[in-house]
């Protein structure tokens, strides 16, 4: 299935500066482990090394935060996409 | 330097007024060095204690825990991840860059505190607006970036 990743702006330096990457896969797991072949390093980022999402990562899948969802298991169907945000947090 | 038009200015401070004594978050977009619209986003700190606690930034002796309703938001923000995703879609639709994100600090000074500058490496270099109420009647807008842990300071210009 192809999809396409959205890259947010702070992750873009390991894509080469490329906001959207397609790539073939069928869950949300496989899609960031291809996205990883294609990026070395850019998975870690995203994930624990165990596979979960970090804290501070939120992934979508057509916009629905997969924690909703079916976390990395996640499936995928053609033409979906799949955004990635850091947290945006402070205070005083 | 950063320009802003009035309205947006204004918009920062009334949704810092509106969501007080809890801190206020959003969005802000533009061109280059010039905000041109400001987009608020729900505040859901009392969602995200685990991720202030594991970063050890809960002072010791506070109770933050989520049955405490909305404590931790009055002194923390973290922006609704779905709201956010939203929003910078749709300022993406608009045309515009995001430039970085607003918040208040509804009862200490307009500057980041440690709290910001440790969070704001997920977003380097973003530009970060902070709106004080410490004096009610006298709001402080200010602008900022983080780079490397070092907190650099812009002017503001309010147009119009």
């Amino acid at each position: 299935m192809a999809v396409k990743i959205l890259i947010p702006a702070p992750l873009r330096r390991f894509t080469e500066d490329r906001a959207t990457v397609e790539v073939e896969a069928s869950t949300v797991g496989e899609a960031l482990a291809k996205l990883d072949e294609l990026y070395p390093g850019i998975r870690e980022r995203i994930c624990e090394s165990d596979g979960r999402v970090r804290r501070f990562v939120s992934v979508f899948v057509n916009g629905k935060d997969i924690r909703s969802l079916q976390g990395i298991d996640t499936p995928l169907s053609e033409g979906d996409e799949v955004g990635i945000i850091p947290a945006m947090a402070g205070g005083q | 330097m950063i320009r802003m038009p009035r309205a947006a200015y204004e918009a920062i401070v009334a949704h810092a007024r509106q969501e007080a004594p809890r801190e206020a978050c959003g969005l802000i977009a533009g061109h280059g060095d010039r905000i041109e619209r400001v987009y608020p986003v729900p505040n859901r700190a009392e969602l995200a204690v685990e991720f202030f606690a594991e970063r050890g930034l809960i002072p010791p002796g506070r109770d933050y825990r989520p049955d405490a309703p909305g404590a931790i938001a009055v002194e923390r923000f973290f922006m609704d991840p779905e709201e956010q995703f939203r929003v910078l879609r749709e300022i993406e639709a608009n045309g515009l860059e995001h430039l970085g994100s607003y918040h208040s600090h509804p009862a200490t000074e307009a500057y980041p505190s440690r709290t910001d500058v440790e969070l704001a490496a997920f977003w380097p270099g973003m530009l970060l607006l902070i709106c004080s109420l410490r004096e009610p009647e006298r709001p402080v807008l200010r602008a900022f970036r983080v780079v490397d842990g070092r907190v650099h300071e812009e002017p503001i210009v309010v147009e119009g």
